[in-house]
């Protein structure tokens, strides 16, 4: 778990780059919407950073296109890094 | 996440489904709509949908999204020569075209200019002509000082939540409605005529949201285009959020080859 959340942390931080203000470590109560405003050009980048991260192990962009636009800016950092573990764990 | 240098315009670009080498399937080519829309609205929307069965390209129009921000070049005959020369450098033509809003009004003159690199057509509201958009109608009317006060909620609302998302997003409007050509270029758009519709002999799905205002091109369009044909799904002009799996099903059972 803290592997993925340290791995999923350094590439929103990376997505974000200049921009990067927050005072606060990236935990797994961390929202995409309120605590990171994560805009959803970026939220492209960072589907596209685990897709080279971890292959067609773990299909980001599928598990995304079940849900609404409004309700994936609201996901928690935790909800991503679930995923992932899940996906590598039943492979 | 990739850029190609085209028309001297850096572009945003990304792919979804099986690439360039795997698949037999025509591969299809997205554009999305104006100002704070970006490729984002494919890409969690229809897009991975219509990717189960080909290559998918989707891109940031010139000034929005990750795509430079240029001055010029947002009148629709220019956009339309952005995505020839996108899809002439990344993929073997005839393609598949699919927009929404102004990317398909992008994608159908796309079609028109240059016919032999599109194979089928789908227009997710394509308003025509573009005043036809009530965003448009606001934009090329507001004083200019009051343009950014005239958007309508949608737009607003993306410029309200939150302090760096909108911070970033009034940025990006300021400059599309202030400093860039966009607004002059809307404005001096003009309709195509059903003649010109007449000699489109491809064939083209239209997608209309029952409660927008650009409902009625829906019709025209399915008289004017010679091989068209129509879904009115329940929503308004923002169907490829909204409405996003119908309109990713309509599209994956309309392209073919």
């Amino acid at each position: 778990m803290s592997d993925t959340l340290q791995t999923v942390g350094r590439m929103i931080q990376e997505v974000i780059g200049d921009d990067w203000d927050l005072d606060q470590p990236i935990t797994l109560e961390t929202s995409f919407g309120d605590d990171l405003e994560l805009e959803s050009i970026e939220f492209v980048s960072l589907a596209e950073a685990l897709k080279v991260e971890y292959g067609d192990e773990v299909d980001f962009v599928g598990w995304l296109s079940t849900k609404e636009l409004d309700e994936i800016i609201q996901l928690k950092v935790g909800d991503v890094v679930e995923f992932i573990d899940l996906c590598r764990s039943s492979n | 996440m990739s850029f190609l240098e085209l028309n001297q315009v850096r572009f945003h670009v990304q792919e979804l489904g099986p690439g360039a080498e795997s698949g037999e399937s025509t591969p299809a080519f997205m554009a999305h709509g104006l100002l704070v829309d970006n490729l984002a609205s494919w890409y969690f929307g229809a897009a991975p949908r219509v990717a189960r069965d080909r290559r998918v390209v989707l891109y940031d129009l010139r000034g929005h999204g990750r795509s430079e921000a240029v001055r010029s070049g947002y009148d629709v005959a220019t956009g339309a020569a952005d995505l020839a020369a996108l899809v002439g450098s990344a993929a073997e033509g005839p393609v598949h075209l699919v927009g929404h809003s102004y990317g398909a009004l992008v994608a159908l003159r796309c079609a028109l200019d240059y016919p032999q690199l599109v194979r089928s057509l789908a227009l997710v509201e394509a308003p025509l002509p573009p005043s036809r958009l009530e965003e448009m109608r606001s934009i090329a009317t507001a004083d200019p000082k009051q343009l950014l006060a005239a958007l309508p909620e949608r737009l607003r609302e993306a410029l309200t939540s939150g302090r760096r998302r909108a911070a970033r997003a009034r940025k990006s409007l300021e400059f599309l409605l202030r400093e860039s050509s966009l607004v002059a270029d809307l404005a001096a758009e003009v309709d195509i005529p059903d003649a010109e519709l007449a000699g489109l002999e491809i064939p083209v799905q239209l997608i209309y949201g029952e409660r927008s205002s650009c409902r009625p091109v829906g019709d025209r369009l399915l008289t004017a285009l010679p091989q068209a044909s129509l879904e009115v799904l329940d929503g308004g002009h923002y169907l490829s959020v909204e409405r996003s799996a119908e309109v990713g099903e309509i599209l994956a059972g309309f392209l073919h080859g």
